[in-house]
């Protein structure tokens, strides 16, 4: 039942529909067994990249590699891929465990084979006992496991998931998440787990692959898309809202305001970008720091959230619960240089 | 998948093959055997649909008026009981609804028999309102079913929205519920029309030949000699439920449940 | 309509008022109807005083060798006829949905007959397949036969070949088009999943869509099949007196002047009502047993 798992390689793989570019020279490299999110906005090209690995839709130009051999001219019946839909398209006219053993049954195997492999794997999606139900009694999140079980009894070599659980409500799919995440570690299938929510992508994954308008806009630990995200879009996709603009000069970033933080970046105008949370105030002046008023405080829960105008613009800052601000009050805003990136952008600041 | 294609043409053409001896035979002076083609075009099938003699026109004008009384009446039944199965879930539903279908599946003729002796003792027999009556029976499980889908997807809130807004209740249904309805009714009243168009037996049995519809005609026509006659009429029969059909092509893409009513042609 | 008056009326009875119409239309003349005949066909007359009560109409029927003849082209005809129009609409719509462009128009044409009434239907089917018809003379010319003698006869004929020719054109696009509404729904999703999952074309064709396929197509061949076990006009056009099909002996015996044959009319109109109520049921029952899903 151990699947002996493959890396997968994208190489400038594209794909058009009529005038639509959907997906635009994706290169990639999955490592055999990893655990990938590959998230992004709807129609950013997720679902299209998980159907050409599939073997649903051919890719235009660019090549697939499934454990270094080709998957292009590879049938979809073929590869040894499955695939977990958005909906669980159970069969209606199957019972539960003729569901799961339906790949079984297409490979030839016989009835004395298939059973005891569907039941193992209905025990290990906990869906023992309902074997003979009809697809119809099931609840939503069942019929997900079973979709599941269905895909992983085939041990295959690289299991793809489009987004499976967003038609499930939260602490449903926070409990898939986890069920996923342990059958993945007991059989160590390659796998990559496409979402539009990039908690779930934090939550779920070892790395993440960012696309954004059918490009790679970033693929790397989580951490990295929070401490230092590849490119602007990336930032702004994973929440950056405090957003300054200005040059860069023999590696110190600076602002008209006179803001100046050290970066390595080439000359040239670009935006300085800083999560809310990495922000840090306090009463004394520095070359990294602004003067700003605070003009809102909101209670958030585990953070006060603040708003400070600067000359550089309202910057977004989070701020221990018991910090002592007061609405307009006036206070200094310390960007880390380590907290913050700067990335060249075209016009003059 | 290469021998779906032709077989579909062949198909296609196998299915339109039928319709062109008719039209070749209506509009032919002479055809003896073995020609493939007339010998001799006439319009002689025409002349003869506007003979007064042959009584085709005043067929035309028996079967428009049934038929249209027929869609109305249906419809007006077919609408309230539409409104109790497609709204309301009570107790016993799924058998009313298997009853109002019961009339398509199960033959009209077994029906007929059995209550024409009534149509006689109450002088409906031989009279146009005792065919628009009978024909009755298949029309109004159609509407019933076609105007209940059509319920069972409206949104209420229109109504109440205008009941809300001070409109009465005869107000909300002609100026709200019916507006909304359009496409369902136009489709129910289409096809009671055509079933009621296209029936032969019931109005032979309650008609008693008194009552000449074009169907009646028609038998008579393909039983008599003359193939011109007979073809001419044929046409002129098929050409409303072509035209019809035609433009509400429409409004049938996807409704599986009025394709129920076309076997029933 | 009165349910509209008030809006205070109970629930139970503005349903009742709603159906009322139609119950009427369906109580008085279908349940009516039905009931009569049957208790016509035990020998009760209505609106005369002497009648009595007897089975001999049924004993008659079941003795008379025409009425099993009957029985038997009414059976072959309709189950003939259903079948092919379930196996052809099926093929239909399956290649129709695998066609990539005109699928539009191929649909369009493919219902034209529908629209077309049985009668025509008839006659068309008598100037096609006729002795002398237009497929007699083709052959003619191609060598084949000889005569309008020498082509078969297939209208009628002993066996019913004109009248199942008739239905099975009548009812290939109704089975096709239904078979297509049900194709359009989801069912590309699950053959994808099955191709994912590794069936073949031919695997998804056989485990996934025709299984799909099979409560709709059923259902549209129970009215097949009770549509042509019922009506007249075509097995009187197109078939002989000898064997009829039962409708055809029904009306005839219907319309016999000895009224004593009447019973038997009704007899035989209560065995087509019976046979056709009889599948009907069995059809609910089989598919309640297999699927679960309705229409």
């Amino acid at each position: 039942m151990r699947a002996s798992a493959a890396s997968v390689e994208l190489a400038g793989i594209s794909k058009r529909f009529g005038d639509t570019v959907a997906v635009a020279d994706l290169s990639l490299r999955l490592p055999a067994g990893s655990f990938t999110a590959l998230l992004g906005p709807s129609g950013c090209g997720k679902s299209t990249t998980l159907a050409m690995l599939a073997g649903l839709l051919a890719p235009e130009a660019g090549d697939i590699a499934l454990g270094g051999a080709s998957l292009l001219g590879v049938a979809a019946e073929r590869r040894p891929v499955s695939l977990v839909f958005q909906k669980p398209l159970l069969f209606p006219h199957l019972s539960v465990a003729q569901n799961v053993g339906f790949g079984l049954r297409m490979r030839g195997l016989t009835r004395r084979d298939i059973a005891p492999r569907v039941q193992a794997m209905l025990e290990r999606v906990q869906l023992v006992g309902l074997g003979a139900r009809r697809v119809g009694e099931l609840s939503g999140g069942q019929e997900q496991r079973v979709a599941l079980a269905r895909a992983l009894v085939l041990a295959p070599r690289l299991l793809l998931l489009d987004e499976p659980f967003s038609q499930l409500d939260p602490e449903l799919r926070a409990e898939m998440r986890a069920l996923v995440r342990a059958l993945h570690d007991e059989a160590t299938t390659t796998t990559l787990f496409v979402t539009h929510d990039r908690a779930e992508a934090v939550e779920v994954a070892d790395d993440i692959v960012l696309m954004l308008d059918g490009r790679l806009a970033g693929h790397g630990r989580p951490e990295l898309f929070y401490c230092a995200p590849p490119t602007l879009e990336a930032a702004r996709f994973f929440g950056v809202t405090n957003e300054i603009v200005g040059s860069v000069c023999s590696g110190c970033f600076r602002d008209r305001s006179g803001l100046a933080v050290r970066c390595n970046l080439a000359d040239g105008p670009a935006v300085l970008v800083v999560r809310p949370e990495a922000l840090r105030i306090s009463g004394t002046e520095s070359p990294d720091s602004l003067p700003g008023r605070v003009t809102a405080a909101r209670f958030a829960g585990t953070h006060l959230a603040l708003e400070v105008a600067t000359a550089s613009g309202a910057l977004g800052v989070h701020v221990p619960v018991d910090s002592p601000v007061q609405i307009g009050g006036h206070l200094h805003v310390r960007v880390p240089a380590e907290a913050s990136t700067a990335f060249m952008t075209k016009q003059p600041s | 998948m290469g021998w779906g294609r032709p077989l579909l043409a062949l198909l296609i053409a196998g299915l339109l093959l039928p319709l062109v001896p008719l039209l070749a035979w209506a509009v032919s002076g002479q055809w003896r055997y073995p020609g493939l083609v007339p010998q001799r075009l006439s319009g002689r099938g025409v002349r003869i649909l506007t003979d007064p003699r042959s009584h085709v026109l005043s067929g035309v004008f028996t079967s428009t008026l049934i038929s249209v009384s027929v869609a109305a009446l249906a419809c007006a039944i077919g609408l309230p009981a539409g409104r109790a199965i497609g709204v309301y879930r009570f107790r016993g539903r799924r058998l009313v609804q298997f009853l109002l279908l019961a009339p398509v599946i199960v033959p009209g003729l077994a029906v007929t028999l059995g209550i024409q002796v009534f149509f006689i003792h109450y002088g409906l027999a031989a009279s146009t309102l005792g065919v628009v009556l009978v024909q009755l029976l298949p029309t109004v499980p159609y509407a019933a079913t076609v105007l209940g889908a059509a319920f069972a997807n409206l949104d209420l809130d229109y109504e109440r929205q205008a009941r809300a807004l001070g409109s009465g209740p005869v107000r909300t249904l002609v100026f709200v519920t019916i507006p909304l309805l359009r496409p369902a009714l136009i489709l129910a009243g289409l096809f009671c029309f055509l079933i009621s168009w296209n029936e032969y037996v019931l109005t032979l049995l309650v008609g008693a030949g008194q009552v000449q519809t074009l169907p009646l005609l028609l038998f008579a026509a393909i039983g008599s000699s003359d193939t011109t006659a007979a073809a001419a009429l044929g046409v002129l029969v098929v050409l409303p439920p072509l035209l019809l059909i035609g433009l509400a092509g429409r409004l049938l893409a996807g409704r599986s449940g009025a394709a129920i009513g076309l076997g029933r042609l | 309509m009165p349910s509209f008056r008030s809006s205070r009326l109970p629930r139970g009875l503005r349903i009742t008022l709603l159906l009322s119409p139609a119950a009427v239309v369906i109580g008085v003349f279908f349940l009516g109807g039905v009931s009569q005949a049957v208790a016509q066909s035990f020998g009760y007359q209505p609106f005369l005083p002497d009648y009595h009560w007897s089975t001999d109409a049924y004993r008659a029927i079941w003795l008379d060798p025409a009425v099993r003849a009957s029985l038997l082209i009414t059976l072959r005809v309709s189950l003939a006829s259903t079948v092919i129009a379930a196996v052809s609409g099926v093929a239909a719509a399956l290649a129709i949905r695998g066609l990539r462009r005109g699928r539009g128009w191929v649909t369009g044409l493919f219902q034209v007959n529908l629209a077309v009434p049985h009668l025509v239907g008839a006659l068309c089917m008598l100037l096609l397949l006729g002795q002398s018809g237009v497929i007699a003379r083709l052959t003619l010319t191609a060598g084949l036969s000889t005569s309008p003698a020498a082509f078969p006869q297939l209208t009628g004929d002993r066996f019913g070949w004109g009248i199942i020719a008739e239905y099975a054109w009548k009812e290939t696009p109704f089975v096709g088009i239904i078979a297509l509404a049900a194709l359009s729904r989801g069912v590309a999703d699950l053959e994808n999943a099955a191709r994912v999952l590794g069936a073949t074309q031919w695997q998804r064709r056989r485990h996934v869509t025709l299984p799909l396929l099979a409560p709709p197509v059923a259902a549209a061949s129970v009215l097949v099949f009770a549509f042509a076990a019922g009506t007249y006009e075509v097995p009187y056009l197109l078939g002989r007196s000898y064997p009829a099909t039962l409708s055809v002996v029904a009306l005839q015996d219907y319309r016999d002047t000895d009224l004593s044959v009447r019973p038997q009319a009704m007899a035989v109109a209560v065995v087509i009502t019976l046979l056709t109520t009889v599948l009907v049921i069995a059809y609910l029952a089989l598919a309640k047993r297999l699927s679960g899903r309705p229409l």
